[in-house]
């Protein structure tokens, strides 16, 4: 192949590039060193600037500035240019000359800038100043996303980027979590960003769980990573900006950068804190003599005979959600060290979290344990390591579709059943009490008490990188990286749970392990150059493989003799077992071009090609170019006075080409497989071939401005993007008669178009340390998903039950299809319906954001964070048992009384059916609700203690804070919370919830500081 | 010096480079082309053909399941609405239950067809051996269409296999006759090279003339039906069990009544449900699907299972004591006692070709005749001998019938039953249009030529 040939070529060129360079600095004697020396100062109050971060421009030896704001550089003698640059202010740069063995002074002074515009934002092979940016691209600040009580960094930027929307699919502990960049596109495969940290892409395909395939619950690739450990968070958003990664882009790419050490006395961080959660919110479910009398009226209205006796089932009323639902203690210690020297610096970080679910039987845990190192061997070369191990414990509960869900039963089970019989034994539905015969669900308590669901994950993110300097034009960058994740399930169910299946098996063990490794190795070459005339010109090119294998071993025991054994090795029968090995890699060559005059002018290109495994051999290589540029047009002279007196605007267009290639491996292939008959080995057809199967493809198109008004004080940007998906990587439908039912294909076109608004304003900036400050940031999006080509245009129905959700020609992605309630009849109390189903609203909101503000006096600080989304619709699938008028046995919400009873009555609920001849248990936009949300996700209060509290080497920094997360939601959604997605993994599943594990409220108290 | 550690991460780039890393072979499939290539092969694409028959969607429990749900012997006392929807006779064409068993015969049919196309071209392969596969194949492909036909009227027929994604728009339905007529072709096919007689969980040649005799018999052909039933009884050593229960062993041994059975076993793709879904909770069970009150009267007249207390529960027709039991006071159904799922499933057993052979002498007015045939089955019973008497044919089929019922229950052939007597709409108050499973929504999508059954 020719492109193996090629990164044959490119390799050995690197190869002899530096093999030129290893020579040329062996042949240098070791040069004498210069100091350079300096104070850094702000323009405006002159006060100085500490923590500003000062580089010799072309080599590897940097500094931070001090609290008195000074630094010291050492150098190799010579002119050097020196560039300070530190968040918030302009960067600076001059010429020095450092004599040899002598000591030079270069002070600066940086002008305040709008924190956003000071920002410096990762975007892939390379960094960029805000300033100098042409794409969209947002960016979090890593503060943004500690100390918060949740375990992941993607649920930590709900409502934090604008254009990133963030769904949990279930409140349970450490598990599925939905991010969806501008949108999703794509019906099949996945619609998860890319996540790449410290520079290594990590699998991001939903992680193999063969104990929860069920969705909502299933673990994504960044729970491992410890909020307190990242330093920044950068999503490139549009196509441009996210091209450099090629097939791989189309969702967006969401950098991760994690804290490194800085030159100077080791400083211990310490950051602890604790806290209680308990369920948000309950649901409203009839108590027993609400449902004995429903049933019984639905029985009459029927026909039948009572099935409760009154005055005897309903004398004692069970609140199963309080039988499940506990206070859950949650706890967080991260303790760090970092310094170092000029040369070697530091950054070793360990974590502890430890959380106990809202539900009988969940905790998640995780510790953590990160070393970066930064080593300048010699003035021209450098290392790093970026090594992130991660061990997370959790014990899930099963929930959603099963028989055995804790929350399930709980909500399903009638407030008539006990938890504990007299004796102290649990109930079950084995029991012949009360007097009908409705065997339905197994005792929830029971379940969370007995039975066992613990997933243990192993991972391990590691980097080695190194830097070699060849000019202060050019710079060659090679790296190592891995990603391993070791994951490994058990589950026991007890035969004690009395009436499930382990009951009858003498119990059920299962056990899993899956081992997913992703090895990467990159290299490229960075040019930077530019003229006196102002132009600037930075071109990075390079190549990348990367190998994916996976392997997973499954076996399931039953029969136990005791309930004490609960592993796999002590059952009876072996009576299940599997194992896959799989693997696929990715070849890529990538490049990319800046070039910028006088900082007015600025223009990027970027190309990438990416071969994968994955494809059918006709279409087995992608190309994704992309260019954008900006004009900083408040800088013209034509504008006159503009800048001074309204601020930099800067305006952006962009136009990219990016894929997606997340499908299973192998799936273009025709195949058989393993397919026995009893002890005789056999095989079977599995898998109809597509040898054209190929990237899903977008293309976006993108215009923004970035404005910062009054000096700086407001920061606004803002985007237009319209994103075109075509050939879907989708599960075409063949006819089952040919003897497969469905075949991965390229089909079909998804819209995404819309509006992102980011607002930072500094409202009231105080004159004098200590005085009143008054910060806010905002921001908003505006989606609208549209599917406007599928095959035969017929439209693609998801998992969800009959079909309610689908994709469909000139709908959004998962729009529900069902019948139209039109009332209940006021004659007879039946529910009337449309003829046909309709199309009855969309999953995706139409709005969303997140409004922070944040308040300073003297040493205390108030910070609040309001979560909202608009007009997304739930279906909230529990109330086809729930609220299906007495049909199914189980427990009714409370709502459900309003039924109608006696002709003239006017109410939306149906009379009560026993027989369902009602029709109140039609599947219908009676089960849509609002899924309109305004949260009050944050309200923290901290309090700086004064320096020196404890001695002048004693704790700095120290803040001691209490803080309130999900503290209310304002919805008319009658489920828990309409923040939910049951079907986490499915594309166009979306909006429903069956049983979703609900959402906690958390207290926490906490400090932190320095010594 | 030190810049040499960026050198091994090179060179692992230009190692990688060579290797054609986009060349990745899968460890746990093998491409279809290649599959069937020898005689070990062709032996194992037969075994998987067998395999499709284990399916949850095949013998493992829906097929069996639904032929007595939508009927009077069984009625659905779970949680799943596709099992409500067939129970209450009001199926929708989304019906995800009658989907997976539509897409599961025609799997197991392309199964069937790739081996008779790939094994007519293997050059390794003795004619004997080949033979004999290809007459299994032509078994489970007459099996599966009479399946369908039974269910959905009108079916497509595929007898070959195709690697054209667009093979839908010229597909349509056959009709019935010509859906018995191709599988009375392929039970020739299959009678001509199956030699063997003795297996009783592949296809034999006992197993041909079986399926044979039930086809005819479903046709109206009884002379045809009664000559092959005939056969069976007397050609292939085949004797009834002399337990009932025998029948139903949580191992699944053989009996001598065995004609074809499904094996089961407890690994998780080739376990039978029918038990677990049969029994009640208190016994480890979903509880499903459960025995209705009327097929308990019909094992003991004058049970009312509303009424009556538990105990008062003591057929003495041991079919009835086998089939139905209680756990406290909840009925539930105990034909099959493996809730492990271990219970090799009954196809084809002498006990239905008995009485196919006794309705098809009756039919033929053949009175005394089909009168000895069904007292055999009443014997074993323990139930009331059938004395002929002043009986008239219809009295006798009636009875031939009503004891078919009780004898086959839970095997899923009641519903057919119903359809073939043209009575299904009368015992179960049903429209007529209800007698006909809906054709899947989902596949009429993708195959334009694909009409609906009327009603839905």
């Amino acid at each position: 192949m020719s492109f193996s040939r090629s990164i044959w070529k490119i390799a050995l060129a690197a190869c002899a590039a530096a093999s030129i360079a290893q020579a040329k600095a062996q042949g240098t004697p070791a040069p004498n060193v210069a100091i350079v020396r300096g104070t850094v100062t702000d323009s405006s109050s002159h006060a100085p600037v500490p923590g500003a971060q000062v580089v010799a421009v072309g080599t590897t030896r940097g500094a931070l500035t001090d609290t008195a704001g000074e630094y010291t550089l050492r150098v190799p003698p010579g002119t050097l240019t020196i560039r300070v640059q530190r968040i918030g202010y302009a960067p600076s740069e001059r010429t020095v000359t450092a004599a040899l063995d002598g000591t030079t002074t270069a002070d600066f002074v940086l002008r305040p800038v709008s924190t956003v515009l000071s920002e410096v934002v990762v975007t892939g092979y390379g960094t960029q100043n805000r300033a100098q940016v042409t794409g969209a691209v947002t960016q979090v600040a890593g503060q943004e996303v500690q100390n918060q009580p949740v375990a992941g960094v993607d649920a930590a930027l709900q409502g934090k980027a604008a254009g990133v929307q963030v769904t949990q699919n279930s409140g349970e502990p450490g598990t599925g979590i939905s991010v969806r960049v501008r949108g999703a596109a794509s019906l099949s495969a996945s619609n998860q960003p890319l996540y790449v940290v410290d520079g290594i892409p990590i699998a991001n395909d939903p992680l193999a769980q063969q104990l929860f395939p069920a969705g909502s619950e299933a673990p994504t690739a960044i729970t491992g990573l410890d909020p307190n450990e990242i330093e920044s968070i950068t999503v490139l958003k549009d196509a441009a900006s996210a091209a450099i990664y090629g097939s791989r882009a189309s969702n967006g790419v969401v950098m991760i950068t994690t804290k490194r050490g800085l030159a100077g006395k080791a400083k211990f961080s310490v950051d602890l804190s604790t806290g209680i959660q308990n369920a948000a919110t309950k649901l409203k479910l009839m108590d027993a003599t609400q449902y004995v009398t429903y049933m019984n009226e639905g029985a009459i209205n029927d026909g039948d005979g009572i099935q409760f006796f009154a005055g005897i089932d309903d004398a004692t009323s069970t609140d199963w959600q309080d039988a499940i639902f506990r206070t859950g203690p949650v706890q967080n210690l991260h303790m760090g060290v970092s310094g170092g020297s000029e040369t070697l610096r530091y950054n070793v970080a360990g974590s502890f979290f430890k959380q106990t679910g809202i539900v009988l039987g969940s905790a998640y845990n995780r510790a953590n344990l990160r070393v970066n190192v930064d080593y300048d061997a010699t003035p021209k070369f450098s290392l790093k390591t970026s090594i992130g191990l991660a061990r997370e414990h959790n014990d899930r509960i099963e929930g959603n579709n099963s028989n055995d869900g804790i929350v399930t039963n709980a909500i399903g089970q009638p407030a008539v059943y006990h938890v504990r019989n007299p004796d102290g034994s649990f109930t079950s539905t084995a029991d012949t009490t009360p007097s009908n015969n409705s065997e339905v669900y197994s005792n929830p308590v029971a379940i969370g008490t007995y039975d066992r669901l613990p997933d243990v994950t192993d991972h391990i993110l590691g980097n080695l990188e190194g830097n070699y300097i060849f000019s202060p034009h050019l710079t060659l960058t090679g790296s190592a990286g891995v990603d391993i994740l070791h994951d490994n399930e058990n589950q026991w169910r007890s035969p004690l749970v009395v009436g499930n299946y382990a009951f009858g098996a003498h119990g059920v063990a299962q056990t899993t392990f899956d081992n997913t490794n992703h090895y990467l190795l990159q290299s490229y070459l960075t040019y930077q150059g530019g003229s006196d005339e102002g132009s600037a010109l930075t071109v990075v090119g390079g190549g990348s493989i990367e190998y994916n294998t996976e392997n997973s071993s499954f076996l399931r025991g039953e029969g136990f003799s005791s309930p004490e054994f609960q592993y796999v090795g002590s059952a009876t029968n072996l009576v299940d077992f599997g194992g896959i090995p799989t693997a696929n890699n990715l070849e890529s060559f990538f490049g990319r071009a800046n070039y910028s005059y006088k900082n007015r002018y600025l223009l990027q290109a970027t190309m990438r090609a990416d071969g994968s495994s994955r494809f059918g051999v006709n279409n087995r290589w992608g190309y994704f170019p992309a260019v954008s540029a900006g004009w900083v047009i408040s800088d013209e002279p034509f504008m006159g006075n503009f800048g001074n007196r309204f601020g930099q605007l800067k305006l952006r267009g962009s136009f990219g080409k990016t894929g997606n290639q997340s499908i299973p491996n192998f799936a273009a292939l025709a195949t058989y497989g393993s397919a026995n008959y009893g002890s005789t080995p056999g095989i079977a057809p599995l898998a109809f071939a597509n040898p054209n199967l190929k990237w899903e493809s977008t293309k976006e198109w993108d215009g923004g401005l970035d404005w910062y008004p009054f000096g700086g004080r407001i920061s606004i940007i803002a985007d237009y993007y319209h994103k075109l998906t075509s050939d879907l990587l989708t599960r075409r439908e063949l006819p089952c008669t040919i003897g497969y039912c469905s075949f991965f294909d390229n089909i079909g076109n998804v819209v995404n178009r819309g509006f992102e608004f980011g607002l930072n304003t500094v409202n009231f900036k105080p004159a004098a340390r200590g005085g009143f400050s008054w910060n806010t940031d905002f921001n908003i999006s505006f989606n609208h998903n549209e599917v406007t080509k599928l095959n035969a245009d017929q439209p693609v129905a998801g998992d969800n039950y009959r079909d309610i959700s689908r994709a469909a020609v000139g709908q959004p992605i998962g729009e529900f299809y069902v019948l139209h309630f039109e009332g209940v009849d006021p004659a007879t109390g039946d529910a009337l319906y449309s003829d046909d189903r309709i199309n009855a609203g969309s999953p995706q909101p139409k709005w969303f954001g997140g409004l922070g503000n944040t308040f300073g006096y003297k040493n205390f600080e108030l910070r609040g964070f309001l979560e909202f989304s608009h007009g997304a619709k739930v279906f909230n699938l529990m109330r086809i048992f729930a609220d299906d008028g007495g049909y199914s046995y189980d427990n009714k919400f409370a709502y459900a009384m309003n039924r109608w009873q006696n002709p003239g009555d006017l109410t939306d609920e149906p009379r009560a059916s026993f027989d369902g001849t009602s029709g109140g248990r039609e599947i219908s936009d009676r089960f849509i609700e609002d899924g309109s949300y305004l949260r009050i996700q944050e309200i923290t209060l901290s309090y700086r203690l004064p320096a020196g509290l404890f001695g002048a080497r004693g704790l700095t920094n120290a803040k001691l804070y209490v803080s309130g997360h999900n503290l209310h939601n304002f919805t008319k959604y009658t489920g828990y919370d309409p923040d939910v997605n049951s079907n986490g993994t499915s594309n166009i599943d979306l909006g429903t919830d069956y049983y979703a594990y609900p959402r906690a409220r958390t207290f926490t108290l906490g400090i932190s500081g320095d010594f | 010096m030190r810049n040499r550690t960026l050198m091994p991460a090179l060179l692992l780039a230009i190692v990688a480079g060579c290797n054609g890393p986009l060349d990745v072979k899968s460890k746990n499939t093998i491409p279809t082309e290649t599959a069937i290539s020898d005689s070990t092969s062709a032996r194992a694409a037969v075994a998987g053909m067998y395999h499709g028959l284990q399916s949850l969607s095949s013998y493992g429990s829906d097929i069996p399941e639904v032929g007595d749900l939508s009927a009077d012997n069984a009625e659905f006392s779970g949680t799943s609405t596709s099992y409500g929807e067939i129970d209450d006779n009001q199926i929708s064409a989304f019906n995800s239950a009658v989907f997976d068993i539509w897409s599961q015969a025609y799997a197991n049919i392309n199964s069937a067809n790739e081996i008779l196309d790939k094994l007519g071209t293997l050059t390794d392969l003795d004619p004997a051996t080949r033979d004999e596969l290809q007459g299994e194949a032509y078994f489970v492909r007459a099996l599966m269409y009479h399946d369908l036909v039974k269910y959905f009227g009108d079916v497509p027929i595929r007898l070959h296999p195709t690697t054209d994604p667009n093979a839908g728009s010229t597909i349509t339905r056959s009709p019935v006759s010509a859906v018995y007529d191709q599988i009375l072709l392929d039970l020739d096919s299959a009678a001509s090279r199956i030699s063997d007689s003795s297996s009783t969980t592949t296809a034999s040649g006992g197993a041909v003339r079986a399926l044979r005799a039930r086809v005819l018999f479903y046709r109206g052909d009884y002379a045809g039906a009664e000559a092959e039933a005939h056969a069976v009884e007397t050609d292939f050593g085949y004797d009834l069990a002399p337990n009932y229960s025998d029948l139903f062993s949580t191992t699944g041994n053989a009996t001598p009544e065995d004609i074809f059975k499904v094996i089961a076993t407890v690994h998780a793709d080739q376990q039978s449900f029918l038990s677990y879904d049969y029994f009640a909770k208190a016994v480890g069970g979903t509880y499903l699907l459960r025995p209705t009150n009327d097929i308990m009267a019909a094992y003991q007249p004058g049970f009312d299972y509303d009424e009556d207390d538990p105990s008062d529960w003591h057929p003495t027709d041991l079919r009835g004591e086998w089939n139905i039991q209680f756990a406290g006071s909840r009925k539930y159904g105990a034909k099959y006692r493996s809730v492990t799922g271990t219970e090799n499933f009954p196809v084809l057993r002498l006990g239905e070709i008995i009485l196919i052979r006794a309705e098809a002498l009756a039919r033929l007015n053949q009175l005394p005749q089909a009168v000895s045939e069904l007292n055999l089955i009443q014997t074993r019973a323990n139930a009331p001998i059938f004395t002929l008497g002043s009986h008239t044919q219809q009295e006798v089929i009636d009875a031939i019938v009503a004891e078919r019922r009780l004898e086959l229950a839970f095997e899923g052939d009641r519903w057919s039953d119903l359809v073939r007597l043209g009575i299904a709409a009368d015992v179960m108050g049903i429209d007529a249009s209800q007698t006909l499973y809906p054709i899947p929504q989902a596949e009429i999508d993708v195959t334009p030529g694909l009409t609906q059954n009327p009603g839905y």
